[in-house]
């Protein structure tokens, strides 16, 4: 082993730290390009198979409904809100603000699976009927999954904020979770841009 | 940074004061439980070398029954159903369950390493990811050991793939596996990227980064690029098979060049996800054995970034027998033509540094060297089938055939065998013997050529890729048989590298930590290095900081050594920012592995998989990331910091 | 079947494009092995310096022009490319025959078309075309992926289900041009091989006509009894004889069999006894093929092969 000597001291750095000073948001980062790349193919292959088709959608299929999808981008579109009140309370350690948002989230996220089972049936196709109706279950269902997995982790997150086990660097994943909020809500936006109005476009 | 704005505060006098501490901190229990609940960059980097190695040597196999096989015409050593299995397997062991892992392995053992870390930024994942990588390739051994084995090649066309012509389970399980081995890549590359931005010791600069690191991080973002689009076509196929969707079915408006498509955007840039790395492991044996760094860092450095960006603009040179508008092909020909720029700019900056340093003729260098003449053959073959029309004669041949394997083993394995021999004493503190690997060495370089030269000519002679067997009068058996012939003396190089890396296990000369004389950080360390690295985190002050500093390293101190305390630092100029916990050892990764493991494999199955899988990884997870273990100090700086909200009316 | 010897387009590809490119190649691995070989032998002065920054930057001007040297040849290279594929896919004139080939689990449908569709002509794997004219192929496929490739007369072109590609080729020279399968097409692949048979225009002209012809009807008692064997077994349920009750387009129209040089996609020649031990039991040349075996007596088998061969 090459010898080594001290030259300096980092007792003094923090041990909770928030955003991008963390690797664990870094992290988030590299699972939201993952997460949006996977989004972003199934909404190419939907795009893609409108070549293969006389009308969009293809014939005897009903255009989506749009309420459910609409009443969703709202609410996520919103939703963003109380996300970045959550990050600045994190951010001030003020705990009981963070509980109270984060509750908040819960429940919004619930409602957002809710609407997801309405936006399913909205699409007036079966995955198997014709690829038309395969990519824009792909689109869906691949955001679905992300819905759900965010869903499960603010549930873990809340119960955590609630817990005796809380430990101070416990609330830079508040920040984190943030970030991969404003990932799920703004994908949607472009997403049922693509799925739920381009029938009604082209 | 300069080091004397640190003051020492409550520090001990010397680093030998830490290492009692740190060694009972980072203690890895020596028990196989242990080894299974390792969180150690090291441990888990070693096993994935091995484990690729393994699949190496299995795809080898393949490769010979193939070879055997095809050394006489009407051979009947293997019919086309398995001969179908044996190529399916030979490409996809080789590509992603030898290829890509073992590259981003030998990145998780020597990044952290190379920059002063004291363990990758994520240690339970990377247990997770190996353990995921490991299950998949088991699972599609068992699978092919009970004849279910895939048979559509490794690229899996469709409608051949689909669930038309290829009933049962067989291409299910080449879907699956890919879900699994992807899995794998990316978590090996968001772990390289976050410790890369996040981790380096105090300033190292991007620019002071060696250029291994480089590499590996080049590739880590076209992995992170790359990944999802072969993991989401394998799932449009396995949906088309499993519940009936329409993705590749022309019938219902799908479409078979999607696949295609979808394929190759991930197909082009995941042969370049091999290269580059290989490209850092020469960067680094060629500074060591020149005795200077490599002239023209920023070029270097740019070339890398440049073939990593440009591999994403390929993709259709794959497709132009396809009948795609001749317009978008020109295109392609173009950007494959230009990605030849950065890799000529790499080459001739090493030639320049051989030619202005003192070259050492050690067995890592005699694999650069070969490394040079063979990737050029197959980058020159590259340059000639980026010509449609030319293209169009040769594709889908033996040409093609002899074309990749040269910029595969030329241009990744033989840096990799570089590498080997460079690497192994501070990996295992022995060193292999020399002579051993010359013959290693040339070998594999003379059995490389006997095997695949030929096929050039086989190509042009109308011998179509992935054939089972060939009629007498074609007149293909006499370059067959050489080529089979070449294949027999890659065997026993192979071999003698594996009776080389025993005999020196055994009973090797033991390895001081730097045997070579290097200048990166890795050579620092003890061979093997100790679980936390070093004692103390680096500081560097330039490029090579073993050469600025041969006697004794500078250093900063700091970080507890009760518990595994890593140092954190800012991304462009590797201020320390921040000290960040790490966790001890732990099973939940694994068992995290085993639930996704369950939830993929049912999936084969039946769509109820979900059901089955969700709530056991939902518990994984839980396990996982649960806190466990207060401590006492955090909790107080909760209780003084945080708490005094509720006080507050 | 050797590119290296191809006329056509496929020659002007090798002309003007492999010969220059392997002149290029070799010339450039000769300077770049003879410089590594050098950096790596060449005598170094005692105190000469690894990294003195001098040298350093010649040697930097040095890669400079190396560098330029590369792109110069790469762009050379990018315009030898564009000009050789428009010289290539140039449409041919109106006079071109017109083919549609439709590839199959393993074999080669094969159309002549016409203005006057009474005039199509179907075969398999067997391709006449005559000399000095271009022809233009058609290709679809009614299954999975397929590739069509003479070597000695042009590139290759997929097959592709749900497209319709096209290629033209012209042979300059009589002969026949063996081709294979060029895409993974499943466990026959390997032996889903096809003739061109390039003829002087007389004796294409002449071809033609005969394979528009019905089959002739079986004339002695032997035959006679052939056509009946034909018809009770299960050949009719793939194989079409025009003049017959057979139309199944499953498998290869066997209206003029006897006038192929090759059976079972090239497989084998088309010999009485290549044929008998075909129909008796094609799983052993062509494991996995679509055709199962047929036990016929001695007898049946003698009459049957007799009628194949008066199908002209």
């Amino acid at each position: 082993m090459t010898g080594m000597r001290i030259v300096g001291n980092v007792t003094h750095l923090p041990t909770t730290t928030f955003g991008h000073r963390t690797s664990m948001w870094w992290g988030t980062l590299g699972y939201v390009v993952i997460e949006g790349s996977t989004l972003l193919i199934c909404a190419v292959a939907y795009v893609y198979f409108r070549k293969n088709f006389q009308t969009w959608p293809p014939e005897r299929v009903f255009r989506p409904g749009l309420t459910a999808a609409a009443v969703q981008a709202a609410i996520m579109l919103l939703s963003n809100w109380p996300m970045v009140l959550v990050d600045r309370a994190a951010r001030r350690l003020d705990l009981r603000a963070v509980q109270r948002g984060m509750v908040l989230i819960t429940v919004l996220s619930i409602a957002m699976c809710v609407l997801r089972g309405f936006e399913f049936q909205a699409l007036n196709v079966r995955w198997d009927s014709n690829a038309y109706g395969s990519a824009a279950w792909a689109v869906l269902t691949t955001h679905a999954i992300l819905l759900l997995l965010q869903t499960v982790e603010t549930i873990v997150f809340t119960l955590l904020l609630f817990s005796p086990n809380l430990e101070q660097r416990d609330l830079s994943a508040a920040s984190d979770n943030a970030l991969y909020w404003y990932f799920m809500t703004g994908s949607w936006i472009p997403l049922a841009a693509v799925v739920f109005l381009m029938p009604y476009l082209v | 940074m300069k080091t004397d704005e640190l003051e020492p505060g409550r520090l001990p006098a010397t680093v030998d004061e830490l290492v009692p501490q740190l060694e009972a901190t980072w203690h890895q229990e020596p028990t196989f439980l242990g080894w299974l609940r390792s969180v150690d960059h090291k441990s888990i980097a070693t096993r994935y070398i091995a484990t690729a190695f393994v699949f190496f040597l299995l795809a080898g196999l393949e490769a010979a029954a193939m070879r055997a096989q095809l050394s006489r015409p009407e051979n009947r050593i293997l019919g086309p159903d398995a001969y179908n299995q044996f190529f399916t397997m030979h490409g996809t062991t080789m590509m992603f369950l030898f290829a890509v892992p073992i590259m981003q392995a030998v990145g998780l053992y020597l990044v952290p390493l190379m920059i002063g870390a004291r363990n990758v930024a994520f240690p339970k994942l990377n247990a997770y990811g190996y353990w995921v990588y490991l299950f998949g390739g088991v699972f599609l051994y068992v699978m092919f050991f009970l004849n279910t084995g895939p048979d559509a090649g490794w690229f899996a066309y469709v409608p051949l793939s689909g669930p038309a012509f290829s009933p049962g389970k067989r291409v299910d399980v080449w879907a699956q596996a890919i879900t699994f081995t992807e899995i794998a890549a990316l978590v090996a590359s968001v772990e390289l990227i976050v410790t890369t931005f996040k981790n380096r010791a105090p300033g190292m600069t991007l620019n002071r980064m060696p250029l291994f690191v480089w590499a590996m991080l080049v590739q880590s973002f076209m992995v992170l690029f790359a990944m999802p689009w072969v993991a989401t076509a394998s799932q449009f196929l396995a949906m088309d098979r499993l519940v009936g969707t329409h993705f590749f079915n022309p019938v219902e408006g799908g479409d078979a060049l999607l696949w295609q498509h979808l394929f190759w955007f991930f197909g082009h840039p995941e042969v370049y996800i091999i290269f580059i790395p290989a490209l850092g492991m020469v960067s680094a044996i060629v500074t060591t054995f020149t005795g200077r760094q490599v002239l023209g860092y920023s070029a270097m450095v740019l070339s890398m970034i440049a073939t990593g960006v440009l591999g994403f603009g390929l993709w259709v040179h794959h497709m132009f027998a396809t009948g795609l508008p001749q317009m978008g092909e020109s295109f392609f020909t173009a950007s494959s033509l230009m990605i030849a720029i950065p890799s000529g700019i790499q080459i001739f900056c090493w030639l320049a540094t051989i030619w202005a340093g003192r070259p050492r003729l050690t067995v890592p260098f005699l694999f650069v060297a070969g490394f040079v003449v063979l990737f050029i053959i197959g980058g020159f073959t590259g340059v000639m089938i980026a010509s449609v029309p030319f293209d169009q004669v040769v594709h889908d041949t033996y040409f093609i055939v002899a074309h990749f394997h040269y910029v595969l083993i030329g241009g990744a394995v033989f840096p990799l065998f570089g590498a080997f021999y460079y690497w192994f004493p501070k990996i295992t503190g022995r060193q292999l013997s020399e002579r051993l690997g010359r013959w290693n060495f040339w070998l594999f370089f003379l059995g490389m050529n006997v095997t695949f030269f030929p096929m050039h000519l086989l190509g042009f002679e109308g011998m179509p890729r992935r054939v089972y067997t060939y009629l007498p009068e074609t007149g293909w058996g006499d370059l067959n048989l050489l080529a089979s012939a070449g294949a027999t003396m890659i065997a026993f190089s192979v071999l003698l590298f594996l009776v080389n890396v025993v005999r020196a296990l055994r009973s090797g000369i033991p390895a001081g930590n730097d045997p070579w004389g290097g200048d990166t950080l890795e050579w620092a360390a003890s061979s093997p290095p100790r679980p936390y690295n070093f004692p103390i985190i680096p500081v560097v002050d330039g490029q090579g900081p073993l050469w600025r500093h041969p006697v004794e390293l500078p250093g900063v101190a700091g970080l507890r050594t009760d518990v595994r305390e890593v140092l954190v630092t800012t991304l462009l100029d590797a201020e320390p920012d921040s000290r960040h916990r790490h966790p001890p050892p732990t099973i939940w990764p694994l068992l995290a592995a085993i639930g996704t493991t369950i939830l993929f494999v049912t999936l084969i199955f039946t769509p109820w998989g979900v059901v089955i899988g969700m709530p056991l990884l939902f518990l994984a997870f839980l396990g996982w990331a649960w806190p466990r273990g207060r401590d006492h100090r955090e909790q107080v700086a909760i209780e003084q910091e945080v708490r005094p909200a509720e006080a507050r009316p | 079947m050797n590119a290296l010897d191809a006329q056509g387009q496929a020659g002007l590809v090798m002309g003007a494009l492999w010969d220059p490119m392997l002149l290029m190649a070799t010339v450039t691995f000769v300077v770049v092995v003879g410089v590594l070989l050098w950096a790596i032998f060449r005598r170094r002065g005692g105190n000469e310096a690894p990294d003195d920054p001098t040298r350093d930057r010649s040697l930097g001007r040095v890669v400079g022009v190396g560098v330029l040297l590369t792109t110069l040849v790469l762009l050379v290279c990018l315009g030898l490319d564009i000009s050789v594929g428009r010289a290539i896919t140039a449409t041919p004139g109106k006079d071109a025959v017109q083919i549609r080939v439709t590839g199959h689990q393993w074999w080669w449908e094969v159309h002549y078309r016409d203005l006057v569709p009474q005039r199509w002509v179907t075969t398999a794997n067997e391709i006449h075309v005559p000399v000095g004219r271009p022809v233009v192929i058609e290709l679809r496929s009614t299954d999975v992926i397929h590739s069509f490739w003479p070597p000695e007369l042009t590139g290759k072109r997929d097959l592709i289900p749900g497209k319709t590609n096209s290629l033209w080729l012209q042979a300059d020279r009589p002969g026949e041009y063996r081709g294979q399968c060029a895409e993974f097409c499943g466990h026959q692949h390997a032996k889903m091989a096809f003739l061109v048979v390039a003829e002087p225009a007389d004796s294409f002209a002449h071809w033609l006509e005969t394979q528009r012809d019905t089959a002739l009807t079986p004339s002695d008692s032997l035959t006679r009894r052939g056509q009946e064997v034909f018809l009770a077994s299960s050949c009719p349920m793939c194989h079409a004889i025009s003049g017959t009750p057979a139309g199944s387009r499953v498998g290869p129209d066997l209206t003029h069999l006897a006038s192929r040089r090759t059976i079972a996609a090239g497989t084998l020649r088309n010999t009485r006894g290549n044929l008998a031990g075909w129909i008796i039991d094609p799983q052993s040349i062509k494991p996995g093929a679509k055709m199962p075996p047929n036990e016929l007596s001695p007898a049946d088998l003698e009459a049957l092969l007799a009628y194949l061969e008066t199908l002209r």
